[in-house]
């Protein structure tokens, strides 16, 4: 049932001028960010971390960061439509038939139809969000030590197979994650570990600075490999108004592309990426005109547009009410409340309702600012595409060393941050998914605790996992387990085939 | 570039060796019958010790055409960032927080980006404004003061 008095609560703290200004200054960044190919919305939020703990308020910073995540969304279909450049990861689908529109003149409506897709969707899942956020929030409170420890599992197996090319890759990463999470002070025992004799790793490593190593030293360090492309933008934008017969195909899209979204966005893992993807191959699938698919399909952009908006949103859901992020943003939005003393999860409703709702209201504002951005400013964002990248880079590196300085006046971190940032590129060389190592290392204290309570719990047995006097956590392991398997099984039946043929 | 995975999975399975290493000489596996502070970190690291074999074996074919980890000197950018961002830490506490990033940003615009000396000087002049004005000004931050500013 809708709690409408914390929809209320929830308006009441949006509205609030200063939460509003920063929600437009999210919505706006995250426009420019997804707009600007080589920043991501992760590196973004990781940037602007030392700048989130000097905010007073958490629900202030968390709005902010989430008008990144989700305003990335949208502006990321604008270089896919008119250069044939993803701005952003889960606009990498847009380019198919967005950029082929616009060779046939038709940029406009299908930037128009993006955002306007775009808005609907987003609008569903915070709708949906509001709807399950609460009751599952509740459930959430019967989950115990064993429970957490299950959770955890699944879904950092979810994201390393969901997430990337490569299980195997993703999972050992994962394992780095989780190893890295582990240098410093045992939060259990007080042990110090893997200090190697160096005073400054006998504090934990710092979210920010693996963070910002990772995805902002170790993006700029990979962009620098390629000589500036000269991106020469030359794509007239006329009328960027769809026309109602572009409505009428776009409609059902729009529609399938929300629901698509929504679900695949509250797995971890799943994402904006794959829900795209997902509503791409669904798109052409039921389209009475699949030729077309490849040639300029306003469908081929108005699903994917839609679905990984309201995967942006719903992917809220496990972060708010599990206290379980499932991509290297939420991660981050994580780590953030973890800043400002607020442990996300389903204490967070009942301790920091204002924080819960105060968000998820900020949401629906920032979709309307978001449409209103993108619709009749687009032409506007298309100048962004005129910066050089050349003075780009040297800014955001700037960013990153005085950013990571700020957060514990710390010269050491600087270094950390600098060695991340090699491994970092060094990793993606070797397609490594870095994602999954950024989620292990969010999760692994989590799941550490868990497992070492658990264990406590049945005096070291692991049947307490399985255990149908814990059925939550019975459920959840035995999903990881058949996922593995499924896994494991259909590859080898992939292979099997690749053999015979 | 199956040679260049097998060397992540030696490097992998190093990693993995030290883990275990500390775990069970450094830390305690158990402590008063119950998990230690090396119990996790041991699991870890024999985990990654399995999946760096297994990234060894699944790349163990020799790869039908050599393709080159970094083509056509595609190592001189990032490898001259890594050095300037280098700089710019060793020269931090003694010249001073505005003072290095003017350097870092002029040295970025003139050695990465062979851009003419009056607009490297004139970005990283407005840059180090902007974070002496952000971060010192507005966000308080308490940085270094060094040789210079």
């Amino acid at each position: 049932m809708l709690d409408f008095g914390g929809v209320l609560l929830g308006f009441q703290v949006a509205f609030n001028p200063v939460n509003l200004l920063w929600c437009f200054i999210g919505s706006v960044l995250g426009t420019a960010v997804g707009v600007l190919p080589g920043l991501g919305p992760a590196a973004t939020i990781a940037l602007l971390l030392p700048v989130s703990m000097k905010m007073g308020s958490p629900v202030t910073a968390i709005i902010l960061m989430a008008g990144i995540f989700y305003g990335a969304m949208y502006g990321g279909s604008t270089t896919s439509i008119l250069l044939n450049l993803p701005g952003e990861a889960a606009s990498v689908v847009t380019c198919i038939d967005g950029y082929q529109m616009a060779r046939k003149g038709r940029a406009g409506p299908a930037l128009g139809v993006a955002a306007i897709g775009s808005f609907i969707a987003g609008t569903f899942g915070v709708v949906g969000m509001t709807v399950m956020a609460p009751p599952l929030a509740e459930f959430a409170l019967k989950f115990g030590p064993p429970e957490y420890f299950s959770l955890t599992v699944l879904g950092l197996l979810l994201a390393t197979y969901l997430a990337g090319d490569s299980p195997l890759k993703g999972l050992t990463m994962a394992v780095m994650g989780l190893i890295l999470g582990s240098v410093g002070l045992d939060p259990l025992s007080g042990a110090v570990r893997f200090d190697f004799g160096v005073p400054d790793l006998q504090s934990n490593i710092d979210f920010v600075t693996i963070a910002m190593g990772l995805f902002g030293v170790g993006e700029i360090l990979i962009n620098l490999e390629q000589s500036e492309a000269a991106s020469i933008l030359t794509t007239k934008i006329k009328n960027v108004f769809p026309t109602l017969a572009d409505l009428a195909r776009s409609g059902w899209a729009m529609v399938r592309g929300a629901l698509i979204g929504f679900v695949v966005g509250i797995l971890p893992g799943g994402g904006a990426v794959l829900s795209s993807l997902i509503s791409y191959a669904i798109e052409k699938k039921v389209s009475k005109h699949p030729e077309e698919f490849g040639h300029g399909a306003i469908e081929g952009v108005a699903g994917p547009e839609a679905a990984n908006n309201s995967a942006a949103s719903s992917s809220f859901i496990p972060l708010l009410t599990l206290g379980i992020p499932g991509n290297a943003s939420t991660a981050m939005i994580f780590a953030a409340l973890l800043i400002h003393g607020i442990t996300p999860g389903p204490f967070l409703l009942k301790e920091h309702a204002p924080v819960f709702w105060g968000v998820i209201a900020s949401m629906y504002i920032g979709n309307v600012m978001l449409l209103i951005l993108n619709l009749p400013l687009v032409g506007m964002w298309a100048q962004l595409l005129r910066v050089p990248y050349a003075f780009m880079a040297p800014l955001v590196m700037i960013l990153t060393l005085v950013g990571v300085y700020s957060v514990n006046n710390s010269v050491f971190d600087i270094w950390v941050m600098l060695a991340m940032g090699i491994f970092g590129y060094l990793a993606r060389k070797l397609k490594f998914d870095l994602g999954p190592l950024l989620l292990a290392f969010v999760l692994g204290p989590i799941m550490e605790r868990s497992l070492r309570q658990a264990l406590l719990m049945s005096h070291g047995s692991f049947g307490i996992f399985v255990s149908p006097s814990r059925p939550i956590s019975a459920v959840l392991m035995a999903v990881a387990i058949l996922f593995v398997l499924g896994n494991l099984w259909a590859a080898y039946r992939a292979k099997q085939k690749a053999a015979a043929a | 570039m199956n040679s260049w995975q097998r060397v992540a999975g030696v490097v992998l399975l190093i990693v993995a060796g030290v883990v275990i290493q500390q775990s069970l000489f450094v830390l305690r596996l158990f402590d008063q019958g119950q998990p230690g502070s090396g119990f996790m970190p041991f699991g870890l690291g024999i985990l990654l010790a399995f999946l760096a074999c297994l990234i060894i074996v699944t790349h163990r074919a020799r790869d039908a055409k050599r393709v080159p980890f970094w083509p056509s000197r595609a190592w001189l950018r990032p490898l001259l960032a890594v050095i300037i961002m280098g700089v710019y830490i060793v020269a931090f506490d003694d010249l001073g927080a505005v003072t290095s990033v003017v350097i870092l940003v002029t040295a970025w615009l003139l050695v990465l980006e062979k851009k003419r000396v009056w607009v490297a000087v004139f970005t990283g002049v407005s840059t180090g404004l902007v974070v002496y004005l952000v971060f010192e000004r507005l966000l308080m931050t308490p940085f270094p003061r060094g040789l210079l500013f």
